[in-house]
């Protein structure tokens, strides 16, 4: 072990993959989603009423949070040009003689255009517009009962006699950060692991080395593994941890269960991640086909997570695929214990699995490196 | 010329000739192309479970609650007595959301009060949250407006005029592309374009790993490989972005005029990038390694799953730099929104930028070292090739 410690200033390649790649990959995927939540996303107003009723609904959707009035069309097909070529997001249709139909009560249509190609951004327009066009209407609402005699506050309560009120639940300030960091970052690091244990596997343990030497100097090929492996899980559990202290100082995500849970979920993903590399070498004994089974495997993965689209909703097979990957059942304990407070009972079946995945892959690794072994004893 | 022809053949052979590029390029789209649309196959959420908790037990509680349940988005599968009980199924995974109905939501009614009902949503699934807020608010507000409506018309208003005064317009959501709101249809077209970039890039930089010097100039030899990257790529692209998004059942609206005309300065530029790559990192493993970790954040900077409104300024400017940002805006674009070309001209200017960029480094990284030496670092990759197969 000691020995893989020496051995790293003096391969630049190997200690860029284990140290700075990691970091900096730390440092782009802060960057990215250090705003947390998007906002001002531009959308076109097609006013063809001009009356002060519009110019008011104009007002309430550029004071959305979410969206900015960036251009004014004056046909559909301007707007629709627009959002095609991706100059807006979505866009805001108000008819001729609107306030004049909302006086004479014929109800006419505010229509709204959103780009759901681009569903994240698509959406967060609709709700902004849905939302702003609500605030305009019920200002209208609200002068006509006071209009009628009503008081202020009688009027107020009237307009919505079954109010919702909305919680969200373990992420009260819609900050995308919490789950969309706390998942990338693991997701990353099992490439990397994976493919740097291999490459690390690959240097004393390929054709052409002479494992042996190496397996009696650390005293059998259990020792000699190890020593390949541990080295490097003690690295990526700093990085990890580092990306934590970034995380729930830096950038503020809450820490609500528990550490040692968390903690202990970590080792057991690292070295399973590491071990999905070491299994993928020593079965190919060639580091451009075990990098290429690596990818198949852990490039996937952040899809199989569910962060995205909910894991519960997949199909039986993709659920169970998404179960053979470490990073899916450490990513669940990170939200669980991060953000929903989850009662340990439950969680516990994550740290279980984890472990799991990690025995088989160890058995698998020792099965196969004592084939090889035998291999090599017998001429 | 001849050394065009030399390294345009020379080009052919090592993507084509090489067991392991040849893998990674054509294993890699069939086997891509089977996993990494696995999960988005459900493509919709529908009927997303949520916990009732009804305190109040009466006809317009459970009049409420049957027109939630009847929503496309939600459906009331758990009964709970309390908001503890309804927590745990939360915490599960077996409920996504709570519905709660306080002790005297009936009684408020009838009174002319407001009646709150409170809507818990786990905000930790960011699509769950949305389809749960959308089952519940609809119906909430539709009885509200029911409600509001025939408090007026008891007061005397007419019928007519007491369903414009609730709601004086109305609203009207027309989403542009896809309509359904499919998860597959926002999120693999993107993909596609991505896993070409990352698995062309990786299998052009491991042959460039391997090259051996050869004869001529460099801008001969820069647009030989050119040539072949394009004819092998020219094949592969139209598989990528017409063919496997066809098998899937994703809707196309763009011609394959405007998509080659995109993809040919989008193949060019991650030829180059590639060079680049393989010129920095020069070990095969290295390649591929950086390569693989680098997917994820090129996706993420491309600002199409994550808005690029919400990308610092800073980072947006060097994600401008990557092939894949202006592509996958573009063909996203072009195949899935029907975009014209003028319409996306903007777009096209920015990759043959790219593509004359990268070109002039790679040429002046290639000039300062003619002849870079077959890499080093043959040794513990290629003697292998034979006892497994």
């Amino acid at each position: 072990m000691a020995r893989e410690f020496r051995l790293l200033p003096r391969r630049p390649a190997l200690a860029g993959l284990v140290i700075v790649l990691p970091l900096i990959m730390l440092l782009v995927l802060g960057g990215i989603f250090r705003a947390g939540i998007p906002t001002g996303m531009a959308v076109a107003v097609i006013d063809l009423d001009r009356s002060d009723l519009s110019r008011a609904v104009t007002r309430m959707l550029d004071a959305a949070p979410e969206l900015t009035v960036t251009h004014r069309a004056s046909d559909l097909s301007e707007a629709r040009s627009l959002i095609v070529s991706g100059a807006v997001r979505g866009a805001v249709l108000m008819p001729q003689n609107l306030e004049r139909d909302i006086t004479r009560g014929a109800r006419p249509e505010i229509v709204t255009f959103y780009d759901n190609q681009h569903m994240s951004a698509g959406s967060l327009v609709a709700r902004g517009a849905r939302n702003a066009i609500d605030t305009a209407l019920a200002g209208l609402r609200l002068s006509v009962r006071q209009g009628q005699g009503e008081a202020p506050v009688q009027a107020m309560v009237a307009l919505q006699p079954i109010p919702m009120q909305a919680h969200a639940l373990f992420n009260p300030a819609f900050d995308y950060v919490h789950f969309l960091l706390a998942a990338l970052i693991p997701t990353v690091l099992q490439i990397i692991a994976a493919a740097a244990t291999a490459y690390a596997v690959s240097l004393d343990f390929g054709p052409g080395r002479h494992p042996r030497v190496l397996m009696r100097m650390a005293g059998g090929i259990l020792p000699a593994m190890l020593g390949k492996i541990l080295p490097y899980t003690v690295i990526f559990l700093l990085i990890l941890g580092l990306s934590d202290v970034a995380l729930y100082g830096w950038l503020a995500v809450p820490l609500r269960g528990s550490l040692w849970l968390v903690a202990l979920g970590a080792v057991l993903f690292v070295l399973a991640s590491q071990m999905i590399g070491a299994l993928a070498f020593v079965l190919t004994r060639d580091m451009g086909r075990a990098a290429s089974m690596i990818a198949l495997i852990t490039a996937p993965a952040f899809g199989f997570m569910g962060l995205g689209f909910p894991r519960e909703a997949m199909s039986t097979l993709a659920q169970a695929w998404g179960a053979a990957i470490p990073g899916t059942w450490y990513v669940q304990l990170r939200i669980d214990q991060s953000l929903r407070a989850t009662p340990l009972d439950i969680s516990a079946m994550s740290v279980l699995w984890l472990a799991v995945i990690a025995g088989v892959l160890a058995a698998l690794i020792l099965a196969q490196l004592s084939r090889l072994a035998r291999q090599e004893a017998a001429p | 010329m001849s050394a065009l022809a030399t390294a345009f053949r020379a080009e052919l052979a090592a993507v084509l000739g090489d067991k392991q590029v040849r893998m990674i390029v054509l294993l890699a789209l069939i086997l891509y192309a089977v996993i990494y649309p696995l999960p988005y196959r459900a493509e919709l959420l529908r009927d997303v479970p949520v916990v009732l908790v009804d305190q109040d037990g009466s006809t317009a509680s459970a009049d409420l609650a049957r027109r939630v349940d009847a929503s496309e988005a939600v459906a009331l599968t758990h009964h709970a007595p309390d908001m503890a009980e309804a927590t745990r199924l939360v915490h599960e995974r077996r409920a996504y959301g709570v519905m709660l109905i306080p002790d005297g939501f009936e009684r408020a009614l009838l009174r002319g009060d407001q009646s709150p009902v409170a809507l818990y949503a786990d905000a930790s699934y960011f699509l769950m949250y949305q389809r749960v807020m959308q089952g519940a608010a609809v119906p909430l507000r539709q009885m509200g407006a029911e409600i509001e409506a025939g408090r007026l018309i008891a007061q005397g208003t007419p019928r007519a005029l007491a369903t414009a005064q609730v709601s004086p317009a109305v609203q009207v959501e027309v989403p542009l592309f896809n309509p359904a709101a499919g998860y597959a249809t926002y999120v693999l077209p993107a993909a596609f374009v991505l896993i070409l970039q990352q698995t062309m890039m990786m299998g052009l930089a491991l042959a460039a790993t391997r090259r051996g010097p050869l004869p001529g100039h460099p801008v001969w030899r820069l647009l030989g490989r050119a040539g072949a990257w394009l004819a092998i790529w020219a094949g592969l692209l139209p598989v990528y972005l017409i063919v496997l998004p066809v098998l899937y059942g994703l809707p196309i609206l763009g011609g394959p005029g405007a998509l080659m005309m995109l993809g040919l300065p989008f193949l060019l530029a991650a030829g180059f990038l590639a060079q680049l790559v393989a010129a920095l990192f020069r070990r095969g493993e290295v390649v591929q390694v950086v390569l693989l970790a680098l997917g994820m954040p090129f996706f993420f900077l491309s600002g199409f799953a994550w808005p690029v409104e919400a990308i610092p300024a800073h980072l947006n400017a060097l994600a401008q730099l990557i092939p894949s940002t202006a592509a996958i805006d573009g063909l996203v674009r072009v195949t899935q929104m029907g975009a014209t070309l003028p319409e996306i001209a903007p777009i096209l200017w920015h990759l043959w930028a790219l593509v004359a960029g990268l070109g002039l480094v790679v040429l002046a990284v290639e000039t300062v070292s003619p002849s870079r030496p077959a890499a080093p670092d043959r040794g513990p990759t290629a003697p292998s090739d034979s006892p497994a197969r």
